[in-house]
């Protein structure tokens, strides 16, 4: 089958959502179904592709196609909370589209060509989506917009460092030079500041505070998923690199920041926002060690089951936002008295992410320190799990807060069964994952034996 | 399904089932717990048989081939495991009849339960995967219990607990990495199983790895200065909670120790040991100490914690026969007779709301059983001749002072032992006298304390009886510790 097929069907969702929005009044229910479908049919394609290298353009590697699969499952819960609306149903289609060429692009032309083609939807989609205070959406788009911009164009100065030295849009055959060298860390830098590496995060908590709760679970999962594999794409490029070094510390340094920051949160939103940011430092970190490791297939698929969990942990907690109607740590309170059920699936996600057994949070967080030890990079990471530690302070401290406190105000109600529905499963999933890692040895642990 | 599975998923089952239970009402869930439990202990009773009295030296032992990244499903049972986990299980069937009475919800029993699943794993645990998988797991139980049951301040005891369990655990973790990775570069194969990891060429990185695992054992043991979230969890738990965790989850650290960090690092065991018991008599004279400046009965037992595990890390780390098997004992000693203090305090506590020294008077008068109980049990805590607390205590000392290890015979450990058991005394008896004994104070409440009832007598019954049976016949209990031990005293 051709490798193509599940991004046709994308594309062809992102035209149906836009002839819908023709109609005088588009369907909310047609909308709906069509933005659940696209991405449904596309995984349900993707059992069938194989690798396949269409040059120059398209190189689907297993890696490509691995990666493709969780950005697009971890595209699902926003999907399936949708709310109709026929522009967001083709800007988030029109995204995941984009992070799935970036997954199979097959030189570093395509591979921007991706980049932008994920981003470009997902700032209109950030100031479009949910209710409430539009200009802070508005500023968060425009503050995404341009971070984004500027990560597009340290890019494009980096791929032009790097052709002119190289004359090649794919891995180079000659050990660079400085040029070279300077061009493969200009898009390392790029690609960090998409996944908001320290010092390039500036822009996300912003961002992911500001937008619809389920786009920020979009944002987190399957947009860090296609980010993770746009830097290992860059560090892959030659097998000597200067700026290859930094990876495992900057991994290190975002994992203490993000949960060191996300301590003194008040808005929930935000503190998962910067709870994201102690992922990407692991994330980082692991990126480093796949490297040190010669692109060892072990450690990516570490990586690929990391995403896989927090593809799982990250949409369910945003979920959580969107069903509880709870806003701030403070409206958490006595939440467990009031939720019974609701409450023990976010305290399951809330461990989960956590790194604590028997979950796949934590199952997610040994094989990334696996991996920083096999290298070793024992430094890094100790660092990460002191970052471990200070993050399970808000974490459990937001079990506490529901669990421990007596309920105090009106609790705000919200009848997004949708959203229950997405918590309910992502929790479950997290369990699965982590009382069954053994399940996925087909996928991640072939390379093991 | 084998017994050792049973072992652990039965108290896990009977969780859910208390779960369910609780949905048709309180006393439901109460007979699904005591139901659970009572099949627990009586499991457990199964796997100790052969055990018993050293007659079996070998061990049960589920073994499997490797899952994924080299992790295998292996259990085992020795006479160590066995020991621990029938003292798990039997503190657990206490603490259900010592809360039977509370009013509680199907999810405080769960609690209990869950926990008791996840200790009984780490005890079985012979794959280093499941083993840290269980130690974790039995934090989360706890964490509920300290802060949905616990007195005034359980909210910040409960996040102490747990974040400084968890401090320790997260290097054990990376040293458990270490160490993996370290024998794969060896071998070439991934193996996480205790015994396939002996002799990995740990090079360098070798401190730095049984440092992380004593960290990881030092917290949950405790040993000073890390010791300091154990007076705040032991005081703001629920009564049966600090049985467990005094009883149970203190006795993690020390298991550890002998289970995976000396046996792995044998060199590491005998160099690093003066520092060990350095630190093991820091703890016996400081925790003594710290007991003594205690207004609250309740922190008062805690911090005598502290004292007694100082003793028994002190004769685990001697690495002479008496010492390790004396050790080992008293961990069970202690999880018998401290247990029985805190559930004293418990009761007090339930009948007066009070714990402090100053708060009562008098009470041999108006809990006569209570006070004969109380003083049964300070008495075997404090090691007096024919008790259990003794025999522990003598053991340790006895090891400590004919240890094989250089510097460990100095006089200065078996000195800080002999203040540490001189202490005891001065610790537990004023207090004793204080609460039982001196005249009525002003602001007493001993007025509202009640004798204990039939069923409170009945637990006390048989857990100083236990006292007393080690006390005077310690022989089958040195026999049934002293085979699995033999590693660790050349």
């Amino acid at each position: 089958m051709n490798v193509l097929m599940p991004q046709a069907v994308l594309a062809a969702g992102v035209l149906g959502a836009l002839g819908l929005g023709l109609l005088r009044r588009p369907p909310a229910s047609a909308v709906r179904a069509l933005v659940l479908a696209a991405p449904l049919t596309a995984l349900w394609l993707m059992r069938g592709v194989e690798p396949a290298i269409l040059a120059p353009l398209i190189g689907a590697d297993v890696k490509g196609l691995c990666w493709q699969l969780v950005i697009v499952a971890g595209a699902l819960p926003l999907a399936f909370m949708s709310s109709g609306d026929d522009v967001e149903a083709a800007l988030f289609l029109g995204s995941v589209l984009g992070m799935s060429l970036l997954a199979v692009s097959g030189n570093l032309l395509m591979l921007f060509v991706g980049l932008e083609f994920m981003s470009l939807p997902a700032y209109l989609l950030v100031a479009r989506a949910g209710q409430g205070d539009g200009a802070r959406r508005l500023e968060a788009a425009l503050k995404y917009f341009f971070a984004g911009a500027l990560a597009g164009a340290v890019f494009l100065l980096g791929l032009a460092l790097y052709y002119a030295e190289t004359r090649r849009l794919g891995p180079a055959l000659l050990p660079l030079g400085a040029q070279g060298q300077a061009g493969v860390a200009l898009m390392t830098a790029a690609a960090l500041f998409k996944i908001g590496a320290v010092p390039l995060h500036w822009w996300l908590p912003d961002v992911y505070e500001a937008s619809a709760p389920e786009v920020a679970g979009f944002l987190s999962t399957s947009m860090k998923a296609a980010a993770v594999l746009f830097l290992m794409r860059v560090v892959s490029l030659a097998p000597v690199q200067a700026s290859a070094a930094v990876l495992p510390w900057l991994g290190a340094l975002t994992a203490l920041v993000g949960a060191f920051l996300a301590l003194r949160q008040e808005r929930l939103q935000r503190l998962l926002a910067y709870s994201s940011l102690a992922h990407a430092g692991l994330l980082v970190l692991g990126v480093g060690a796949w490297r040190a490791l010669g692109f060892d297939p072990a450690a990516a698929s570490s990586l690929l089951f990391y995403l896989g969990a927090y593809a799982l942990l990250s949409n369910g907690a945003f979920a959580f936002i969107r069903a509880s109607g709870v806003e701030t740590r403070a409206g958490l309170r006595g939440y467990a008295a009031r939720e019974p059920g609701l409450a023990a699936a976010f305290a399951v996600l809330l461990f989960a992410l956590g790194g604590m057994p028997p979950t796949g949070g934590f199952v997610a967080k040994l094989l990334i320190f696996w991996q920083a030890l096999r290298v070793p990079y024992a430094v890094a990471a100790a660092l990460a799990g002191v970052s471990a530690l200070v993050s399970l302070g808000y974490y459990l401290g937001l079990v506490r807060d529901m669990y421990f406190d007596a309920p105090s105000g009106a609790a705000p109600r919200c009848g997004c069964a949708a959203a229950r529905l997405t918590v309910l499963v992502c929790a479950i999933g997290a369990l699965m994952l982590g009382a069954a890692p053994f399940l996925l040895a087909g996928l991640t642990g072939r390379a093991w034996r | 399904m084998s017994l050792l599975t049973v072992l652990w998923v039965l108290p896990l089952a009977g969780a859910a089932a208390c779960l369910f239970a609780g949905r048709f009402g309180r006393l439901h869930a109460r007979a699904a717990a005591l139901a659970a439990s009572a099949a627990f202990f009586g499991v457990s009773l199964a796997v100790l048989r052969p055990f018993w009295a050293g007659s079996g030296v070998g061990v049960y032992a589920v073994g499997g081939s490797p899952w994924a990244f080299g992790i295998s499903y292996s259990l085992a049972a020795d006479g160590l495991s066995a020991a621990l986990i029938v003292l798990t299980s039997f503190l657990n069937l206490v603490c259900v009849a010592a809360s039977w009475e509370l009013e509680v919800s199907g999810a405080y029993w769960a609690n209990f339960l869950a926990l008791s699943s996840a200790l009984t794993g780490v005890f079985l645990a012979r794959d280093l995967f499941l083993f840290y998988v269980f130690w974790e797991a039995t934090l989360i139980p706890m964490f509920f219990i300290i802060g949905l049951w616990g007195s005034d301040n359980r909210r910040h005891a409960a996040m102490k607990f747990f974040l400084f369990t968890f401090a320790g655990s997260v290097f054990m973790l990376l040293a458990l990495i270490a160490l993996v990775v370290a024998k794969h570069s060896q071998t070439g194969f991934w193996t996480w199983s205790l015994e396939g990891l002996k002799g990995a060429p740990v090079g360098a990185a070798g401190p730095w790895i049984f440092l992380g695992l004593l960290l990881g054992f030092g917290v949950k043991i405790p040993v000073v200065p890390l010791h300091t979230w154990l007076p705040d969890a032991h005081t703001e738990a629920p009564a049966a909670g600090s049985v467990m965790l005094a009883g149970v989850m203190l006795k993690m650290g020390l298991y550890g120790l002998i289970r995976v960090a000396l046996p792995l690092f044998p060199r590491f065991a005998q160099t690093w040991a003066p520092w060990m018991a350095g630190v093991a008599a820091l703890g016996a004279v400081y925790g003594a100490l710290c007991a003594m400046a205690q207004t609250d009965l309740k922190r008062l037992v805690a911090y005598s914690s502290i004292a007694h595990l100082g003793f028994c890390l002190l004769g685990v780390v001697s690495g002479a026969a008496q010492g390790v098997v004396g050790g080992s004992l008293q961990m069970i000693n202690h999880g018998i007779t401290t247990g029985a203090l805190f559930l004293m305090v418990g009761f007090l506590y339930e009948r007066a709301h009070k714990r402090g020294l100053s708060d009562f008077g008098g009470l041999a008068e108006r809990a006569p059983s209570l006070a004969f109980f109380f003083g049964f049990s300070i008495l075997a805590s404090i090691g007096l001749p024919g008790l259990n607390g003794f025999v522990g205590e003598f053991m340790c000392l006895s090891g400590i002072a004919h240890s094989p290890i250089s510097y460990l015979s100095l006089p200065v450990f078996v000195v800080a032992g002999v203040v540490g058991v001189t202490l005891a005394a001065a610790y537990a008896l004023p207090a004793y006298q204080a609460v039982f004994w001196a005249p009525e104070g002003a602001g007493s409440v001993s007025d509202h304390v009640t004798d204990l009832t039939l069923r409170e007598k009945g637990i006390l019954w048989v857990l100083c009886a236990l006292m007393l049976w080690i006390g005077l016949a310690p022989a089958s209990w040195v026999a049934l510790l002293a085979p699995s031990l033999r590693g660790l005293a050349p």
